[in-house]
């Protein structure tokens, strides 16, 4: 297990180049393995990928896949932290601050990549009448689920048609057809907001590239929470430390990964749609999205002789809730520094399933936990739970962070606020908490700071109801995790711990004499 | 023949009216689960049961419906649905 604390910085080693090479490195740290017994595609193997990812275990890949000999597939490749840290070349027991700070590092030196000619996944093509999606080997992951997913672990390539910017994201496609997929990235997503403001009011179809297997370092920049306009193929080198070869689409100038192990290539239909969904998605339920996605119509397939697949097993702690612990974080601490707060640090642990933010301020309160509410409640607002607090807690330590919470927060302060004239917030609140008619928090304390928003909420947010998903409206909390600064530093309370309620002396005899106590 | 499909409410499958749903396939192999568009009727009559094609309804969160349907296939509306990328599939599918 990665620790949590201060580890000392450690040396990394060159990060893998493909996926393949990527394999060969877990296997060398005992973090993947190879299941040569044959397993269904229907069910079986995604009921292995799901119990392994919730027992904290290794990826894992499969190489005899029924029906589909000579498949392979790679499933869960960074749904741990360990598998983060070899992903970024660092020893697979790096702490959780380390592998924040070595990718802020890295994310912070961007390197262009390089164009090539040819892909490593043109072995097979196979273009027009011929393309049959169901020659690749592709699970039904949960039972219940609308379809089979291709699309989990994959890079999504989209160009914006005026100003250039290629955008690499992560979203789910399923399999409709033979030539068909849906798909479901969420429309304020890049890519939604691409199709939808450059491509549909002109009826045209927008040309996609579904990227599978491809070096991690791209998908981990793929499924980074990025600006637009911002290069993803760049961010990729910048992560792996060197230049990411790409090369252009067959059939459009998308470019992708040159060491892919299999690409789809095709356009999504302005004026066509089909079911979609639902799926067992990364906050760890199957919350009933469906029935507003888009389609994409295949046009060609590439891919490696015998390639493997990659998966993300989602639910529970899957790789998307992860990387975007890592990313994700990294993203809002950087929100946070352009607004002016002054965060030690930012951790969205993967157990909150993107949901809980936990950021770190030298001091709490009333304003600056307001300031960091309004700051992550913008035109996306993925966390519902955000806890400010103090730098005396370690923010990667999940139980610090929890005592701290249970103990600091003051359950009968509050303050509500943002757009509450949607007649359901007001059924919602109910006539008593209507009546009481919320206050300003008095002086400088801080409370919890709830702030509704309509039209950016995440729809997969479990506990939305289906009148609210449409409309993208939920709610945030913000917890002030602070003891008032009010208060008289003389009698704030101590924290009954062993490194604050005995003098240095007495710690130091304890931890020389500690063996030999017999302990 | 045994199909699956997924509807918004479970109430929406009702005996004597024609809907128009997306089916899956639910025959073994490779294309297992493979969709398409078709206006249906359905029943829950043992003699539908024995001579129609089975359905396993499943709600909008995937709950599976514990007794299947029989289903007669009315008219095959192909493949996909017109509509705009992000519009309701259902209103979409109810205008067919």
């Amino acid at each position: 297990m990665s620790t949590t604390g201060n580890a000392i910085a450690t040396k990394t080693t060159e990060v893998t180049r493909d996926q393949r090479s990527f394999v060969e490195r877990l296997q060398k740290t005992g973090d993947v393995k190879i299941v040569d017994k044959q397993v269904d595609w229907d069910l079986e193997l995604g009921a292995i990928s799901r119990r392994m990812t919730e027992i904290d275990g290794p990826a894992i890949v499969f190489k005899n896949i029924k029906d589909y000999p000579g498949q392979s597939i790679f499933v869960n490749p960074i749904s741990t932290w360990r598998r983060a840290a070899v992903t970024l070349g660092l020893p697979a027991h790096a702490s959780i601050r380390n592998i924040y700070d070595e990718y802020i590092r890295r994310d912070s030196n961007p390197i262009p990549p390089k164009e090539v000619k040819d892909a490593v996944c043109r072995d097979v093509i196979i273009r027009g009448k011929d393309v049959d999606v169901t020659e690749l080997a592709t699970p039904l992951i949960h039972a219940g689920d609308g379809g089979r997913y291709l699309g989990t672990w994959c890079i999504v390539v989209s160009k914006d048609p005026d100003t250039g910017w290629m955008n690499w994201g992560t979203y789910r496609f399923m399999l409709h057809n033979t030539q068909y997929l849906s798909g479901w990235p969420f429309a304020p997503s890049h890519l939604g907001r691409m199709l939808r403001e450059k491509y549909l009011p002109q009826n045209k179809p927008m040309p996609v590239a579904i990227v599978i297997g491809a070096d991690q370092s791209s998908h981990l920049a793929s499924t980074s929470s990025t600006r637009v306009g911002r290069d993803e193929a760049m961010l990729a080198g910048g992560l792996a430390g060197f230049p990411i070869e790409i090369t252009k689409c067959l059939d459009s100038d998308l470019t992708f990964p040159a060491n892919a192990e299999v690409v789809l290539e095709g356009e999504i239909l302005p004026d066509k749609i089909a079911m979609e969904g639902p799926y067992g998605e990364y906050p760890g339920y199957r919350s009933g999205e469906m029935g507003a996605g888009i389609l994409m119509k295949v046009n060609t397939i590439c891919h490696k002789k015998n390639p493997i697949l990659s998966m993300d097993c989602t639910g529970y702690k899957d790789c998307s809730s992860t990387v975007t612990a890592l990313g994700g974080g990294v993203a809002i601490r950087r929100s946070l520094e352009r607004a002016g707060v002054p965060v030690t640090g930012v951790y969205v642990p993967s157990e909150g399933a993107v949901h809980l933010c936990i950021v770190g301020v030298p001091k709490g309160g009333k304003e600056i936990t307001q300031k960091v509410l309004d700051t992550l409640t913008g035109h996306r607002t993925y966390m519902t739970k955000i806890l400010v607090v103090e730098d005396d807690v370690d923010i990667f330590n999940l139980g610090e962070v929890i005592h701290a919470w249970a103990t600091r927060c003051h359950s009968g302060l509050a303050k509500l606020g943002g757009d509450m004239s949607h007649t359901h917030f007001q059924e919602k609140l109910g006539a008593d908490m209507r009546s009481t008619n919320f206050q300003e928090l008095e002086g400088s304390r801080g409370g919890t700071h709830i702030k509704y928003v309509e039209g950016s909420a995440q729809q997969l947010t479990p506990c939305y109801d289906q009148e609210e998903r449409p409309r993208r409206a939920g709610a945030v909390a913000a917890f002030d995790v602070s003891f008032p600064p009010a208060w008289d530093p003389t009698e704030v309370p101590i924290k009954a711990r062993f490194n604050c309620m005995y003098p240095e002396e007495i710690q130091k005899k304890v931890l020389d004499n500690w063996t030999a106590y017999g302990l | 023949m045994e199909y699956l499909c997924h509807v918004k409410h479970l109430q929406d499958l009702q005996e004597g009216k024609k809907i128009v749903l997306t089916i899956r396939d639910l025959t073994p192999g490779k294309r297992k689960y493979l969709a398409r568009v078709a206006r249906v009727e359905v029943s829950r009559k043992p003699e539908a049961l024995a001579q129609w094609d089975k359905l396993w309804a499943h709600s909008v969160v995937g709950y599976k419906d514990s007794q299947p349907w029989g289903m007669k296939v009315g008219e095959e509306l192909g493949l996909l649905v017109p509509g705009k990328p992000y519009d309701d599939i259902y209103q979409a599918l109810a205008k067919m």
